[in-house]
């Protein structure tokens, strides 16, 4: 048996996986890179974001729960700076970018 | 004194990596005094102190803001009709200096991830639907950002 909150775990990860997937398929389906790169960091920061929660239930200690969410922060914050750094990359290297 | 915030944060960071034992607190404290160290001459403190109210406001306008940008994304993601219109809104800046938070901040937002700079010393943000409102928001998120870095608001 697990517990409600543990329950409630389970569905915010597979509610993040499920925002794996809409980014991927951003990525795929997004005209340029620009594009895709909102789709990689917006629904991922969402998807880690739920993906971290979820596991926050099982973490067992405040030590690993403390870490778990270091890892999103520092996710964010690597996420928003290379995405930015890629975009000032390609831009002016195809058209409406 | 921005050198002890700074090395209490290194301090803490190191905690959560290691643990506490006392064995590696020696190397922690050795370690996150030389972040310190180095964070002070890569980014000086450039004045003003952080509001810690106005950081948290900051915090929650980001947990909100990265929910609306994961939906948003999914939503046109997987939508048939792809719906987006892509392209560069120039965005004037008032922020000297904290622009680099402002723009990771930016680059969480729904819809808008900065590019660079353009001639007229403006910010280029790509928006995946010029439609929306880019620069309104961005105004007011710059605003939240120099209130949190205890900046003057800029005005205007």
């Amino acid at each position: 048996m697990i517990g409600a909150l543990q329950g409630l775990g389970l569905l915010a990860a597979a509610a993040g996986a499920g925002f794996f997937l809409a980014g991927t398929v951003g990525l795929i389906r997004f005209p340029d890179t620009t594009s895709r790169l909102h789709a990689l960091t917006k629904a991922d920061n969402l998807g880690l974001g739920l993906v971290v929660l979820g596991l926050l239930p099982f973490a067992g200690s405040l030590g690993a729960a403390l870490k778990l969410l270091l890892v999103w922060g520092l996710v964010l914050l690597a996420g928003g700076t290379v995405a930015q750094m890629i975009a000032a990359r390609v831009r002016g290297t195809e058209p409406g970018a | 004194m921005a050198g002890v915030g700074r090395f209490a944060a290194f301090l803490g960071l190191w905690l959560v990596l290691s643990g506490s034992d006392p064995a590696g607190l020696v190397v922690g404290l050795a370690a996150a005094a030389l972040a310190a160290r180095i964070s002070l001459r890569l980014l000086p403190p450039a004045g003003g102190a952080v509001r810690p109210g106005a950081v948290l406001r900051l915090g929650l306008l980001l947990l909100r803001d990265s929910l609306a940008a994961g939906l948003d994304i999914a939503r046109r993601a997987l939508d048939p009709r792809l719906p987006i219109r892509p392209g560069l809104v120039p965005v004037p800046l008032r922020l000297s200096s904290g622009r680099d938070a402002f723009r990771l901040v930016a680059s969480l937002q729904p819809g808008t991830l900065p590019v660079g700079m353009n001639a007229e010393g403006r910010l280029l943000v790509h928006a995946l639907d010029t439609r929306l409102p880019v620069a309104a928001e961005a105004g007011r998120t710059e605003a939240l950002v120099a209130a949190a870095l205890g900046r003057d608001a800029p005005h205007g």
